[in-house]
């Protein structure tokens, strides 16, 4: 996922026996406990945004200069939910584009847009 | 049905006061609890059998090196690393093993410390979920999680900061009437809703304040409870659910609601029986959510149930009798103790200043581990005065 994200790709896991994608990343198949998880490597994810929060408080000095932050709860359009960035202001059920990149840290993460 | 808890009791409920911050480490505050329970109860060192303990700052060790730390050679050790749910599972472990013969007396702790890194260090290493998932996205910690959880609840269920802020006011009440809790001012809805945002739709009352402490109970059967002298308080039914509804993209409901049947039943009451009620309170949203899931009102009915009831101790719900976390602090794992605790205070008539009159029935819910998302343990028992 570090490797794609360095080159502004999305590596979602999706398992090799059964199909079914899983986000955050983890050994095995999170359905069939198949451990052939391979990796799709996508140029971005479309999903949906389900909640999202302004956070004003980091206990990490290192992103304190940038709040406050939009989060996101999206819900990509191929099954698992993640904790996005949130870029600009998209609607609650509206649909989204995320995309991933590596931060400061060298950790990859990502991005939902409108 | 599973089978009922016979003539378990729970004794000596016991609390290490909070401090918000300490030079002592999570072993200390753990060993100050097990003192204390040993002078109450009389009992020698010895004679402790069992233990369950949960920590989240004892690492690196666990409930095997406190054995040793403190002493203790016990036949039956559990360590439940389980947040929030520790206390109900921990009374249920060891009600079983009393039941079973595996021990006599279980000790059931949990304690932390609080210094100027444990929390952030706790949160950075949490679960390598939040790790690669969470924690890059500002470091928010479980305010974070818990405001992206409270913003899918308000919009779902038109929850109001208002309807929240009952919950935190009555709480805050209780409080005062509690003098081991750490958050005693007086607290407004006026003042909740003008509070600082920390990670909103959550502002600063919505947020527990992290401290340190400990809070632990033992539990045995009836007659050695009677033997010691001590009035016993009876565990009439408990459940636990790991990971439920896995499916649901946002949490909106916990494993009770998939086995609140199999307590009410275990039990033998109803809710109505109900005379107290602790719900776990790292977040408002997530006590709102245990009200409809454990079936005191309809999933969505939480702000609408809060509104029409007065939650002190001298009201129609007493709920957080003690204040909960939101008013007392949260001392880590002793966070799940703290409803457990009071509540058996509640009934044994050891509640002094606070007393709900007539307390026959509790009800006690845990809930813990964001691992990534959502909270993964859930857990409640019901409680019956001696």
């Amino acid at each position: 996922m570090r490797a794609a994200a360095a080159a502004g790709r999305f590596a979602l896991q999706r398992c090799g026996a059964c199909g079914r994608a899983q986000y955050p990343p983890r050994a095995f198949c999170t359905a069939c406990l198949s451990d052939n998880v391979e990796w799709e490597v996508l140029a971005f994810a479309p999903g949906t945004l389900l909640a999202r929060c302004r956070l004003h408080h980091s206990n990490a000095l290192r992103f304190r200069p940038a709040l406050p932050l939009d989060l996101g709860l999206v819900r990509l359009d191929a099954g698992p939910v993640a904790v996005c960035f949130l870029a600009g202001v998209p609607a609650i059920g509206a649909g989204v584009t995320v995309r991933a990149r590596l931060d400061v840290a060298g950790h990859p993460v990502l991005d939902a847009a409108a | 049905m599973a089978r009922g808890y016979d003539d378990i009791v729970v004794v000596v409920p016991t609390t290490e006061p909070y401090v918000r911050r300490s030079e002592h480490g999570a072993a200390w505050f753990i060993a100050r609890v097990l003192g204390a329970m040993l002078r109450r109860s009389g009992l020698a060192k010895d004679a402790i059998d069992g233990l369950c303990l949960s920590s989240l700052t004892l690492a690196p060790d666990t409930a095997v090196a406190f054995t040793q730390h403190a002493g203790l050679s016990p036949r039956f050790l559990e360590w439940l690393p389980m947040g929030g749910a520790s206390g109900v599972v921990a009374l249920r472990r060891a009600a079983r093993a009393v039941q079973a013969g595996d021990a006599e007396i279980v000790a059931c702790i949990a304690g932390d410390t609080a210094n100027a890194t444990s929390f952030t260090d706790l949160i950075e290493n949490f679960s390598s979920f939040s790790r690669d998932a969470v924690y890059p996205y500002g470091a928010g910690g479980p305010n974070a999680s818990f405001a992206l959880i409270t913003d899918a609840y308000m919009r779902g269920f038109g929850a109001t900061r208002a309807d929240f802020g009952r919950l935190c006011v009555a709480q805050r009440a209780n409080a005062r009437r509690n003098p081991l809790a750490l958050l005693r001012e007086p607290l407004t809805l006026e003042a909740y809703l003008a509070a600082r945002p920390i990670a909103e739709p959550l502002h600063l009352f919505d947020c527990v304040m992290p401290c340190a402490g400990a809070e632990g109970f033992l539990v045995m059967r009836r007659a050695r409870a009677e033997a010691l002298g001590l009035r016993g308080v009876r565990l009439l039914g408990a459940i636990e659910r790991h990971n439920a509804y896995a499916d649901d993209p946002v949490q909106m409901r916990g494993g009770w609601a998939i086995d609140r049947e199999a307590l009410w039943a275990q039990a033998g009451v109803a809710p109505d029986a109900i005379n107290l009620v602790q719900v776990y309170d790292d977040y408002p949203v997530i006590a709102f959510m245990q009200l409809e899931d454990l079936g005191f009102c309809g999933k969505g009915g939480a702000a609408a149930f809060v509104r029409d009831r007065d939650l002190t101790v001298a009201g129609d719900f007493p709920v957080n009798t003690g204040g909960g976390q939101l008013s007392a602090g949260q001392a880590g794992a002793a966070g799940g103790y703290l409803g457990l605790v009071e509540a058996v205070r509640q009934l044994a008539g050891e509640a002094a200043g606070r007393a709900v009159p007539d307390a026959r029935h509790a009800l006690v819910s845990g809930f813990g581990m964001i691992n990534y998302d959502r909270g993964l343990c859930t857990a409640a028992c019901v409680l019956a005065a001696p």
